[in-house]
């Protein structure tokens, strides 16, 4: 940060206020941005952060207010318009050609380029470009072939590239292993000292906007509700900002004596889609009572693992037993009428339809029941029942039973699956990224609920890429890389490094 | 999309959700619509177009002779439609159904020929055993014949557009070689059609019209219940929506899509039992049985613009079904040029099915410029955190 004689202001919104029809989505909201600053936006989902982002970057006008840029009042009718004054914005959803190389998509669209390249010169001003922040990016690396940390980054670097003094950053830690955040951040810190302003806008990861940034402007409900230095805030007090509530981040891992082992699995070989062997022999157990977490970056393995156990994948080797049955090669429906039960990665489309109520979402695990399939036709009135039931208990924000399911937020649409899969009381639950995606509110309920049902003798395996998620809640940790446990260690011994490491495959432990 | 022309704003936009009415107004938009267009064309024959459409109706929908034909006709286009909307439901598309409907009803003459059916029109022969023989037989037939690609895809992911293509022109050359010289069900007159049934086999009749044309109507109540209250019904929708969503509910991808095209070739199947043992002055594979295996096709835009809705498809497979008729009868009438008939068909065909396409959308004209609508429910609640501009 600027220390305390803070640089000059750069960015300033005064009572910015937008509507939607009736919707207020950003009500009056003062932002004061200084030259130097690492500044989070902080909001849960639907505080009005997107629609504030759009107006900053000219997508979208205001209804009322003012914006000023380096002490001028500024109209944005476009983005090109934000671009031209210096204002670089990534988005949280790629926007690169995968088939060109990373400096051509830095400089594709700059004022500079003519129809015949002189990439040399570019090059060399980009490469100059890379030195000053620290970014290490293979240049000439085709951009598919890039991680998603390092496609941010060319993201940044073009934005920088095309003039950016000021830079909005959507999200920006959502898709990065922890390794690849603090890279990140640090490049980011070292670009706010050159005099630039950084503004990330964030939905969860607290931890990191206290370590990193400066400041903090907290929206709620369209309204800036708090405006603070990161050395006076807690980790609670921004999330209680947040939320508008005292939220428990500490949550309270409570050690139930352990049960019988509910779930062994044997030296399990899976194959992915494109037919490599994405679990390579996995052997563990867990017993009732346990949260046995396995952490990854996307894509080592865990999707598959998760799949095979649910009996959506083919066993290629090993074994699966659930309460001392062997189920490797059962179909779905004795699984899940043997004890198990599934909260999948993919909330849409998978865990639920979107076009179906409510209470057809329930019946996706209950069609098969006898009760609720009687010669035949389908119980509706128990369905519905059931689904009431479900709505009321997980505090669910819906227009009711018949409402489908994309009128809900993804966090109501979670509890309402995880709510569906509870109450069949499994012996054995899987739960990928359970809380992938939502606030910190709703994650904070679906934690809990997790923690109750290990605390009714559940095993529980969870999948997450949320490392905190998994430190948090896990009585085992396990660190998948490339389909194979890198270590198993236990709550007591695990430290966010070691499994940070680990889960990168840095370091091996003998499992 | 979004223009902005001064001061305004015109939005078209998709439709969160389409009422029934939406859809009303869009065929009547449509009828009309094609009726003005193809008026033209009938002014460029030389006939006054509102002339000719009187005529159609008069014929279709009035007179003794022309009414009930259409309702047959309508029967036939309605049963093909079922055909086409019970795969559908579950995410795939039936085009068999020329194939189903002659093999259930080769089948059904199979049965009768076995009977001795085959050597005379009056033969002595018992209707309550043999008529519910034929029906079986025919629907085992039928069903089985659309199985062969509901199984394929299931298993093996064949394509099954293709598959009940191919069944399509397999079974028409079985029903050339059953009927035409030489083969074992050629009519006594040997004129490239089958032989006529016995009159003590032909399928009964309620005030003039063959039952299964009330079969059809019931079965369009049915449908509708089948899909919406029943188990069966749930996991066929289940998996039309989403084969993801409906293997995660441990719901059997091969069960499913052979059981959807068993019911959808039996319903073809059931269309060619009615027009071919039921219609009255049918009664046997005709020399033409070729045009209804393309009138069969007839269902598929019924089905597709009914919207998959059983019961809407009545409606749509009248008009076809009265139009078809009613502009034959007119052309010869009024002595226009051969094909003007199918003109009008195949323009009213194109305007159904584009304003129901049209229909999926709403126009809205504003002042001033505003954002898209979609933020609003972005903004609304902690909505959408996946990938809010998807």
């Amino acid at each position: 940060m600027g220390g305390d004689g803070a640089g000059r202001i750069v960015l300033e919104a005064r009572g910015i206020t937008k509507r939607f029809g009736t919707v207020v989505a950003n009500d009056h909201v003062d932002l004061t941005i200084r030259a130097g600053e690492l500044h989070a936006i902080l909001g849960e989902n639907g505080a009005g952060k997107t629609t504030l982002m759009r107006i900053l970057f000219g997508e979208l006008q205001p209804d009322e207010g003012e914006i000023y840029l380096n002490g001028q009042r500024v109209h944005f009718r476009s983005p090109r318009d934000a671009l031209r004054q210096g204002i670089g914005m990534v988005h949280q959803e790629r926007k690169l050609i995968p088939a060109h190389t990373a400096l051509e998509n830095i400089v594709l669209g700059h004022p500079k380029t003519r129809p015949i390249l002189n990439l040399k010169e570019a090059e060399r001003d980009v490469q100059a470009l890379c030195e000053r922040y620290g970014f290490r990016i293979p240049l000439h690396a085709k951009v598919w072939q890039l991680s998603e940390g390092e496609k941010q980054i060319v993201e940044i670097i073009k934005e920088l590239y095309h003039g950016a003094r000021i830079l909005i950053l959507d999200e920006p830690t959502s898709v990065l292993s922890p390794p690849e955040i603090v890279k990140l951040l640090e490049s980011l810190t070292k670009m706010a000292k050159e005099d630039l302003a950084v503004i990330p806008f964030i939905t969860h990861k607290l931890p990191v906007v206290l370590e990193y940034c400066d400041r903090v402007t907290i929206l709620r409900r369209g309204r800036v509700v708090a405006e603070m230095e990161t050395r006076q805030a807690t980790e609670q007090t921004l999330a209680s900002a947040m939320v508008g509530r005292e939220v428990m981040l500490q949550l309270e891992r409570v050690e139930v004596p352990l049960g019988e082992p509910v779930v062994q699995v044997q030296d399990l070989w899976v194959r992915d889609d494109r037919g490599l062997f994405a679990v390579q022999g996995l052997s563990f157990e867990i017993r009732a009572g346990e949260i046995f977490g396995i952490a990854g970056v996307a894509g080592n393995g865990q999707e598959p693992l998760a799949e095979a156990l649910a009996g959506l994948r083919p066993v290629e080797r090993g074994s699966i037993t659930l309460s001392g049955r062997d189920i490797t090669r059962a179909p779905v429906l004795e699984r899940w009428r043997q004890g198990l039960g599934y909260i999948p990665t993919e909330r849409r489309d998978v865990g639920s339809i979107p076009s179906f109520s409510l209470v057809d979402n329930v019946l996706l695990n209950y069609h098969f029941e006898p009760e609720f399939s009687q010669w035949g036709v389908l119980a509706t009135g128990r369905a519905r029942a059931l689904t009431e039931r479900i709505l009321q208990e997980y505090s669910v924000v819906a227009a009711g039973p018949d409402a489908p399911a994309r009128s809900l937020s993804g966090g109501n649409l979670q509890k309402v699956i995880l709510g569906r899969v509870l109450s069949r009381r499994p012996r054995f639950l899987i739960a990928c990224l359970p809380t992938h995606g939502l606030d910190v509110g709703a994650a904070e309920f679906v934690q809990q609920r997790l923690l109750d049902a290990k605390r009714e003798g559940m095993a529980i395996l969870l999948i997450s890429e949320d490392l905190d998620e998994i430190l948090a809640l896990s009585d085992r940790i396990a660190a998948i890389y490339e389909g194979q446990f890198t270590g198993i260690v236990s709550a007591r011994e695990a430290t966010k490094e070691l499994v940070g490491e680990l889960m990168a495959g840095l370091r091996r432990e003998r499992v | 999309m979004r223009a902005v022309i001064g001061n305004y704003t015109i939005r078209i936009e998709r439709r969160a959700d389409l009422r029934w009415w939406h859809t009303v107004v869009a065929s009547v938009l449509a009828i009309l619509v094609s009726l003005f267009l193809v008026g033209f064309a009938f002014l460029r024959a030389g006939a006054d177009p509102l002339e000719v459409y009187r005529e159609i109706i008069a014929y279709a929908f009035v007179s003794s002779f022309g009414l009930p034909q259409t309702i047959n006709r309508a029967t036939f286009v309605l049963l093909a439609a079922f055909a086409l909307i019970v795969p559908l439901r579950a995410g795939l598309w039936n085009i068999g159904m020329p194939g189903q409907l002659y093999a259930a009803t080769l089948a059904a003459f199979g049965v009768a020929y076995a009977f001795g059916a085959k050597a005379s029109v009056n033969a002595q022969l018992n209707g309550a055993i043999v008529i519910p023989l034929m029906v079986i037989a025919g629907l085992i037939a039928s069903g089985l014949y659309g199985a062969i690609a509901g199984f394929l895809r299931g298993r093996l992911q064949v394509n099954e557009i293709v598959t009940t293509m191919m069944l399509n022109w397999a079974m028409l050359w079985i029903v050339a070689h059953m009927i035409r010289e030489g083969g074992p069900f050629m009519g006594r007159t040997a004129e490239g059609e089958g032989f006529t049934l016995p009159t003590a086999i032909r399928m009964p009749q309620i005030l003039g019209l063959p039952l299964t044309v009330y079969a059809a109507v019931l079965l369009a109540l049915v449908l509708t219940w089948f899909l919406a209250k029943t188990t069966l019904g749930y996991r066929i929708r289940t998996f039309g929506e989403s084969p993801r969503a409906a293997e995660y509910a441990g719901i059997d991808a091969t069960r499913i899509s052979t059981l959807v095209f068993v019911l959808g070739g039996m319903f073809a199947g059931l269309a060619g039992l009615h027009y071919f043992t039921g219609v009255p002055g049918v009664y046997k594979i005709p020399k033409n049985y070729g045009e209804f295996a393309d009138f069969s096709f007839y269902g598929l835009i019924t089905g597709l613009i009914a919207r998959n809705n059983p019961i809407a498809a009545i409606p749509v497979a009248i008009l076809f079904g009265g139009v078809s008729g009613g502009a034959r009868f007119m052309q010869g009438k009024l002595r226009l040029a051969f094909g003007i008939d199918y003109a009008l068909l195949g323009v009213l065909m194109i305007m159904m099915v584009a304003f129901q396409a049209l229909a999926q959308y709403s126009v809205r004209i504003e002042r001033a410029v505003t954002a898209p609508a979609r933020q609003v429910g972005l903004e609304r609640g902690e909505s959408r955190v996946e990938s809010p501009r998807h």
